[in-house]
């Protein structure tokens, strides 16, 4: 490996691991020194309502409450659309969809406040079933070939419905943001975020103030994982528009059942697949994606973009088509989740494989295998698998990794006793950046480095550090271009009113692209460095020259530059007598390109992966048919424990990506988006096989396993 | 009234607050020692994790009234030590430290773990991390900075 | 200290509770959790006659605010007991968590209280004056009720000797492997004597509010050899499912009813 891999102490691991690192709720009082007021959102208790008047409590001196009328500018949070409100207009939409909000100095006293006010609704009938659910705030639709003809010609034709529950990011830090009006007249707004120029955009629109009126700040944030992308504009302009009011700081963070119950979770879906078969290959694929986009539609359009895109997964078919939608119902909107929409698509078509290579009585390993895509192949985009592929190798490193081929020849034999084994395998990407022209178009990235006089060198950029690793691996970069010690390369919290905007922390793309923009950076600086003088380099960012420009009204194009691939496999042991499947063995090769840091890379492979091994199996969350969620707690809604998982078995393929810092292509989410289908086919393995028990869901906990079984009871 | 007396990271306090007061509130509010976070408040994440006399609780389950003449030990008082500077040399030479907000928790019930055994196998340092939910790393580098540390500090516990 | 009283001996906690409205405090892992307003508690948790195993030689006695942690390494405790104990929730809360408290709290889903049905156990009451001791069974009224009087405290839980060394099953399933809640659980035990079987129980934890245990049909166990039973283990089995209660709940009755048949007929095959 290359010398950039070599692991480096953490910059920020000194700070976090002596608790001296400052999270948003650990502000005694603001960096002025000012007194932090308390505020609380006052929620919806229906799934939908007209609100006819809210009745507030006494209120005693120095506690007010806000509402829409509050609102400077736009009651319009800017994320995609316009329609997510800042506090609710004429009608809720949702349970928790925030009314107002309290704000004072003394939290119990807000919270008795909150309590005591009596909203009056008029309550409507709300939508609650995906089903049924029938306003589309997206709908998409593309393919290639002749899809028609395909199914005409088929020797035989599969049809399968697959189903996804949601998945809640359960970083350990809640939602929590904090606004303080400063003398100057604008607004300063911080606190656990991923994204602080979205949170700017949205402010500025909010307030009315435009971009010079109010600056962003990211705090020390307590993981993301999606969850912190969209959310914090709306948290953050309902505090915002609080301290306007109140003409004081104010601050507000989630208990873990509020933040569980009312934040942004992974889209549930409902996939339909058709694939046509002829002369033992799959011949045409026809997908319907459904996801659940709960009341507002933030950002399922770009979630639903990679969803759909990913639908056919790794596999060579001709003939494609695929309709994509995004359903309201009045539910808790869903947002970002690491993985964005793939892991959906990709649980679908890896069981849909799997289950047509039984059905045919194939090898599944083998079927999948003849089918996957190479370098210069068509993506189901019409782009271009511009790299090699390097699954088929990858597969074999798993097989080294996990005895795979026999065990999966061997767990294929009856088996009877009380528990049984399986193993299943994934095989996947995960595109790298944005999707489509985004980068290009919208984001326009833009970093800087800083030379102060005595050498140091700053990095200006607005990318969040929320565990990945970028205030280590961006100095990294820089320190290892002009050749000094990284002692005197720092990357701080971004505040927007001294960074340009390079992007948000999302898509897998700070280190690929905003790294590679450092890296250019510290090139030019290298060039014209004066020793003892202050200087400044800017970098933009430039679509790579390969790209096959990319269309969204019609899919057509590049949608990714590049893909990081993965190869997972599970090894389970299904107790027939409880359904408590245990995890004998979890094994994977990911490919991101070069690990600008291996172990900075593995922690996020490996954490990764966990999560998704948390989606396929316990981490089960709905709600009720009165849009309730059921699981709001840790107590209810479970993620892995230490002793849930023996020790993750991870290996790095490195394929180089010529556009990325020293090859390095996205990462963060690749290894969560393969984990459902491998667990799940190692279930259905163990089970007998897809004749006996086809399974279409995930997660799939012991309560599935044990009404899977009594089907063959009854 | 009398308040309650205990000490803190080897300080003599006296909280006059209510008894059925968190421990983690007093801990955080009253004597400022933000390294012990609240993650549920409900006894089921081990963010909050401390050291009352030398056994790991959640300070999220503990009222201020229990621990009376009681010897508390956070982050904050534990950094100074021996042990500390091993356990955070382990994390450090294996990435383990991520967001972060589990961390302290996790330090926490590393030196709970490793006190009362100090040659954990690598299930012993899984079953003594069990109730500290960590969502970034999957415990792989936690639990070999455990199993690190245990090596690197061979005498200390 | 203000909401709060934490008496040096247990006369003194006696006559505070005899006097106050207080809650008997022992771990404070359940109660923390409830976090109930004005709450004001009588903490327990140093008062060292309740912090004691003891062997009288007809019960080990288990003092109400020892910790699951303290019982783990009690040589006196059985070992039924320390394997349900030891999948309790996670060390931090077994450091915490206490005997007297998992009873006092009334949840249905109470680990170490499985065991005390299972074995018979007995619990023992005391107020200013007066000493009572009943059957955990009877204690435990249903999930948030026990027969506890506003003036008692749980001072003991008492273990039968004869049933602490007898063999025994048992099987915790909740939804992962640590900080879990009990979804099904079933422990019992037994003793055979001159080949038959001279003394049977099986407990249930499978929502409902209550534990369960159908004594008339633990006598049907009774005189006959294990291989008369698992001969005729279709009709405990019946027995069983015709009796067993699955009110709804979370995880779903199918679930809980599977399960626990299932961990029956595991238990009669263990015999």
């Amino acid at each position: 490996m290359r010398e950039i891999c070599r692991s480096i102490k953490k910059k920020d691991h000194d700070p976090k691991i002596e608790g001296r690192s400052r999270y948003l709720a650990d502000y005694n009082l603001t960096d002025s020194g000012r007194e932090i007021l308390c505020g609380k959102l006052l929620r919806s208790q229906y799934a939908r309502a007209r609100v006819k008047g809210v009745e507030l409590p006494d209120m005693p001196d120095g506690y007010i409450y806000v509402d829409a009328s509050d609102i400077p500018g736009d009651n319009n949070v800017n994320i995609v659309l316009d329609d997510t409100p800042v506090f609710a207009r004429e009608t809720v939409e949702y349970i928790g969809e925030p009314i107002g909000m309290i704000v004072g100095p003394d939290e119990k006293e807000v919270s008795r406040l909150i309590s005591e006010t009596k909203v009056d609704y008029e309550a409507l009938e709300p939508m609650t079933d995906l089903r049924k659910a029938d306003k589309a705030f997206f709908n998409y639709e593309f393919g290639h070939g002749d899809v028609e003809k395909a199914f005409a010609e088929a020797d035989r034709v599969f049809e399968e419905e697959f189903t996804t529950g949601y998945q809640e990011q359960a970083y350990l830090e809640v939602q929590g943001m904090m606004a303080e009006p400063e003398d100057d007249g604008k607004m300063y707004v911080h606190g656990s975020l991923q994204c602080p120029y979205y949170v700017h955009g949205a402010l500025a629109r909010a307030m009315g103030t435009g971009p010079d009126g109010v600056h962003i700040y990211q705090d020390v944030t307590g993981g993301g994982f999606g969850g912190k992308e969209d959310y914090p504009s709306i948290l953050g302009c309902q505090v915002a528009v609080a301290a306007k009011k109140a003409n004081a700081p104010v601050r507000c963070y989630f208990d873990r059942r509020e933040d569980m119950e009312f934040t942004p979770k992974r889209h549930p879906s409902l996939c339909r697949y058709k694939m046509a078969v002829k002369d033992g290959r799959v011949t045409a694929v026809d997908c319907d994606v459904i996801f659940d986009a709960g009341a507002y539609s933030t950002l399922s359009a770009v979630v639903l973009q990679r969803g759909i895109i990913a639908a056919p997964g790794i596999y060579d078919i001709p003939n494609v088509h695929v309709t994509g939608r995004a359903l309201k119902t009045n539910t808790v909107p869903c947002g970002a989740y690491r993985g964005f929409g793939a892991p959906q698509t990709f649980f679908a078509v890896e069981m849909m494989m799997s289950h047509i290579a039984q059905a045919l009585g194939e090898d599944i390993l083998e079927f999948k295998a003849k089918h996957y895509v190479k370098q210069g192949d068509k993506t189901s985009t019409n782009g271009l698998y511009h790299f090699p592929v390097p699954i088929p190798a990858m597969v074999d490193e798993v097989d080294e990794l996990s005895d795979l081929r026999r065990k999966h020849k061997e767990y294929s034999k009856p088996q009877s006793g009380r528990y049984r084994r399986g193993i299943g395998l994934s095989t996947y990407f995960h595109g790298a950046g944005f999707t489509g022209s985004g980068e290009r178009d919208i984001i326009k990235a833009v970093a800087k480095l800083h030379k102060y006089p005595d050498g140091t060198v700053e990095v200006l950029a607005s990318n969040s550090d929320i565990g990945q690793g970028v205030r280590t691996t961006f100095p990294k970069i820089v320190a290892h271009e002009l050749n000094i010690p990284l002692e005197k390369v720092y990357y701080d919290h971004p505040d927007t009113a001294r960074v340009p905007d390079s992007g948000p922390t999302v898509a897998s793309r700070s280190l690929m692209t905003v790294g590679e923009l450092l890296r250019r950076a510290a090139i030019k600086l290298r060039n014209i460095w004066v020793e003892g003088e202050e200087q400044e380099v800017e970098e933009h960012y430039k679509e790579p020259d390969f790209m096959i420009p990319f269309y969204l009204d019609r899919f057509e194009g590049d949608a990714y530059p590049t893909y990081a691939w993965g190869v997972n496999a599970i090894e389970v042991e299904v107790d027939t007598y409880t359904g408590v499947t245990n995890i004998l063995g979890a094994y994977a090769s990911f490919d991101v390109g070069t690990p600008v840091d291996y172990n900075i890379v593995m922690g996020q492979m490996e954490g990764g992966f966990l999560q998704g091994i948390g989606y396929a199996s316990i981490e089960k969350m709905d709600y009720d048919k009165n849009g309730k969620i059921w699981n709001r707690s840790f107590t209810d809604y479970l993620i892995p424990t230490a002793v849930d998982v023996p020790e993750l078995k991870v290996t790095l393929h490195v394929e180089e990506y010529p556009d990325g810092p020293y090859g390095a292509k996205g990462a963060g989410e690749l290894p969560l988006v393969g984990a459902a289908p491998a667990f799940v086919a190692a279930v259905e393995q163990a089970l007998g096989g897809a004749e006996k028990h086809p399974l279409h869901s995930a997660p799939f906990n012991a309560e599935d396993v044990i009404s899977e079984l009594n089907k063959e009871v009854k | 009234m009398d308040g309650i007396k205990f000490v803190l990271n080897s300080k003599e306090v006296c909280y006059t607050g209510s008894a059925a007061d968190r421990l983690l509130d007093v801990l955080r509010d009253t004597y400022d020692m933000k390294s012990v976070k609240c993650g549920c408040k409900e006894g089921e994440c081990g963010a909050c994790a401390v050291l009352l006399d030398g056994v790991l609780v959640n300070s999220c389950c503990v009222a201020a009234g229990a621990v009376e003449g009681s010897e508390i030990t956070t982050v904050e008082g534990f950094r100074e030590t021996e042990q500390f500077k091993v356990l955070s040399n382990a994390f450090a030479g294996l990435s383990a430290v991520q967001c972060g907000f589990c961390i302290p928790g996790m330090v926490m019930a590393a030196q709970a773990l490793l006190s009362a055994n100090p040659h954990p196998t690598d299930d012993e340092i899984r079953e003594g991390l069990s109730g500290n939910l960590c969502r970034c790393t999957g415990y792989n580098a936690i639990v070999n900075a455990v199993k690190n540390a245990a090596k690197e500090g061979e005498g200390l516990w | 200290m203000v909401n709060g009283y934490s008496p040096k001996s247990l006369q003194q906690a006696l006559l505070i509770r005899s006097k106050e409205a207080v809650i008997p405090y022992a771990g404070g892992t359940d109660l923390m959790v409830q976090n109930k307003k004005g709450a004001v508690y009588l903490f327990l948790n140093k008062i060292d006659e309740l912090r004691q195993i003891t062997d009288d030689g007809e019960y080990i006695r288990i003092g109400a605010a020892v910790t699951f942690t303290e019982g783990l390494k009690s040589d006196l405790i059985p070992q039924i007991m320390k394997e349900a104990v030891s999948r309790i929730a996670a060390p931090a809360i077994r450091n915490a968590g206490t005997f007297g408290g998992n009873l006092g709290n009334a949840s249905d889903k109470a680990d170490s209280v499985l065991i005390e049905v299972a074995m018979g156990a007995k619990v023992r009451l005391l107020s200013v004056g007066r000493e009572r001791i009943m059957p955990v069974e009877e204690f435990f009224i249903k999930r948030g009720n026990t027969a506890l009087a506003d003036d008692e405290i749980i001072a003991e839980i008492l273990l039968p000797k004869d049933k602490c060394s007898a063999p025994f099953y048992y099987k915790k399933v909740g939804g992962r492997n640590a900080l879990a809640i009990s979804r099904v659980a079933l422990a019992g035990v037994y003793e055979i004597k001159d080949g038959v079987i001279a003394s049977f129980s099986a407990a249930a934890i499978a929502g409902g509010g209550v534990f369960q245990r159908y004594p008339e049909i633990e006598a049907g166990f009774i005189g006959k050899t294990a291989d008369e039973i698992k001969a005729n283990k279709s009709e405990y089995l019946k027995a069983y499912s015709e009796k067993l209660t699955f009110a709804r709940g979370r995880v779903s009755a199918e679930y809980r009813k599977t399960v626990i048949m299932n961990l029956i007929g595991d238990y009669i095959d263990t015999l």
